[in-house]
């Protein structure tokens, strides 16, 4: 523990003067562990521009020899022809992700407010039965989950998806855990100003927890993005990207390359939007202007 | 006086339900109802009929069946228990030094965030998707596999050795190399977590940092009295997830997929998990308990 808080301690110091050590030491932390984890990226990358013959080379060679664009243009020859418009899949896929993700953070936000902020009765029941219900396994509720969309006569909409991820107890989780630490001055100072909770809601609270609703995003961005429609969607002018991508793979060998350039494809937007949104995040400071 | 305070309370709680009630209705009709069905089917017995299918009460047998008559359930149960109690310590101190660390400034900070965050989208559905058939997928894993355990089989042989010959506690070497060999698998079950703590990071003042060094505290001093109180809450929230997380794939998980949809046999299923779930809930609630009163609150 010592050896972290010197690491961390890194930070405070560096702004006066960064030591070399350090840096040496965190650039070398940062390069094994990053090392570990780029790499399945990495093998993918060269995969999707390997040509066939580089492709079922024994023993696998890492990096690629003679790039070539052909895996790409195989897929996009691939998509033109399939019998629903390759469109309409995407379409599918960032209509479902779009909705859902927005939503969820939106009413998961909305709900962690009042839990964590507001006393109220069974305000602590509910929230152990969140918790109780974010460790349920799924596979147990797939058939009476199905059953219950079933009833609602969602099988095979886009309800059948999107609701269910508006519902999902983690995010609502995270979002009382991280509007717990706003000091409860910074809303009695709005609400003696006159801000109605609606205001308090938009103006304070949700700019505090921006880190926290960002990463919400890319969380549930993530899950979805990767849905392909499972037992709930059957009509193929439904069916999700990710679904015709693996319907594609499918097709076997001879398909080795399409399938190695639709798995990049599929990787590259979520890291994008990761990307993207980490730097959005900037410093919050819930607790400047504080004076105890 | 004391009239107005209980209306204004009225009002305050009123207005929470307000905010609460568009998500709770879809969390009791698509996740609370589900949970509910399904300890109505651990104490019965499903059959499929020509016209649906039935059910009928039997009591406790499907639990009674798990823990008696099932041959590998009682293994399978306390090995996931004892995997979750190894991993999920390193998971938390991998990921709070991990954020610490891609929490300072320095150049190609939002890769380095992006590359730690990689294990979570590569193992997620976008890529499974495209598993069948499959042949970079599988030297894909395997490749991983090797490297990880390679790496891991040399390191920890050596640390053994080293530490047993300084004469250090036995069961303690045996907990480290232990956890050394699950170096892969904690690296790439940590991404949401340092996404978490990153989150948290970010939300602390800096002006807390600048008194603290005005004041001539020591960076060690302001990791402890500063970020590590600040982040507290936050430990406490990683630590849920992360036994979450662990419980939600493993083998136990596979053992009640499998008996559900291979055997169909959806009401010992049923009990399995339901077993399960007291088992996480019994350990949560314990280092609920023992963490929950240690947690610091700005107010």
């Amino acid at each position: 523990m010592r050896f972290v808080a010197r690491l961390a301690s890194l930070r405070l110091q560096s702004k006066v003067n960064r030591s070399v050590w350090g840096d040496l030491l965190l650039f070398l932390f940062l390069a094994v562990f990053g090392a570990f984890m780029a790499l399945p990226l990495v093998y993918s990358i060269n995969n999707a521009f390997k040509p066939l013959d580089e492709l079922f080379l024994f023993p696998p060679r890492f990096f690629v020899r003679n790039p070539t664009m052909s895996n790409f243009t195989d897929l996009f020859h691939l998509l033109s022809n399939s019998w629903v418009p390759f469109l309409r899949y995407a379409f599918n896929t960032v209509f479902i992700t779009a909705v859902g993700t927005i939503g969820h953070v939106l009413l998961a936000s909305a709900a962690a407010f009042p839990l964590a902020k507001h006393k109220f009765r069974g305000n602590k029941i509910l929230f152990s039965v969140i918790v109780l219900a974010l460790m349920f396994s799924p596979h147990v509720t797939a058939i009476p989950n199905y059953m219950v969309i079933g009833q609602l006569g969602w099988i095979d909409t886009y309800s059948a998806i999107i609701i269910p991820a508006f519902a999902f107890p983690l995010g609502l989780y995270l979002m009382k855990q991280f509007m717990e630490q706003i000091p409860d001055a910074l809303m009695e100072a709005a609400k003696i100003d006159g801000a109605s909770e609606y205001r308090i809601f938009w103006t304070i609270v949700m700019p505090l927890v921006k880190p926290a609703w960002l990463t919400l995003t890319i969380l549930l961005f993530q899950i979805l993005w990767g849905t392909d429609g499972g037992t709930m969607i059957y009509s193929e002018k439904l069916k999700t990207l990710n679904y015709a991508l693996g319907q594609i793979v499918s097709g076997g060998i001879a398909r080795a390359g399409a399938g190695a350039a639709v798995a990049l494809l599929l990787m590259s937007v979520p890291i994008l939007l990761f990307v993207f949104t980490q730097s959005k995040i900037i410093q919050t400071m819930a607790t400047s202007g504080m004076k105890e | 006086m004391i009239k107005v305070r209980l209306t204004q309370e009225q009002k305050k709680g009123r207005m929470g339900v307000l905010f609460l009630a568009p998500w709770l209705i879809g969390f009791l009709l698509l996740f609370a109802l589900p949970i509910v069905e399904s300890l109505k089917y651990s104490l019965s017995q499903l059959e499929l009929t020509a016209e649906g299918m039935s059910l009928h009460f039997i009591g406790l047998e499907n639990f009674k069946t798990a823990f008696l008559e099932h041959p590998a359930y009682n293994r399978i149960l306390t090995e996931s228990i004892v995997d979750m109690l190894v991993n999920v310590p390193l998971i938390i101190f991998f990921s709070l030094f991990s954020a610490t660390l891609l929490n300072q400034k320095f150049r190609f900070r939002g890769l380095a965030r992006a590359i730690f965050f990689l294990p979570v989208i590569l193992a997620s559905g976008a890529l499974l998707g495209v598993e069948g058939g499959d042949i970079m997928q599988s030297v894909m894993q395997s490749a991983n596999s090797e490297q990880g355990g390679n790496l891991s089989l040399l390191q920890s042989f050596e640390l053994e050795r080293m530490l047993i010959q300084s004469g250090a506690n036995e069961s303690v070497v045996a907990y480290l190399t232990d956890a050394v060999n699950r170096i892969y698998e904690i690296i790439s079950r940590s991404g949401v977590q340092i996404l978490i703590f990153l989150a948290g990071l970010q939300s602390i003042s800096p002006s807390l940092y600048e008194a603290a060094r005005i004041e001539g505290a020591t960076g060690y001093e302001a990791f402890w009295k500063i970020t590590f109180p600040v982040i507290s809450p936050l430990i406490l929230t990683n630590l849920i997830y992360s036994i979450i997380d662990a419980f939600s794939s493993n083998k136990m998980t596979r053992l009640i997929q499998e008996t559900a949809f291979k055997t169909f046999d959806f009401g010992l299923s049923s009990a399995m998990s339901w077993i399960y779930f007291m088992c996480i809930s019994v350990i949560l609630f314990i280092l609920y308990m023992l963490i929950a009163r240690k947690v610091f609150y700005y107010d």
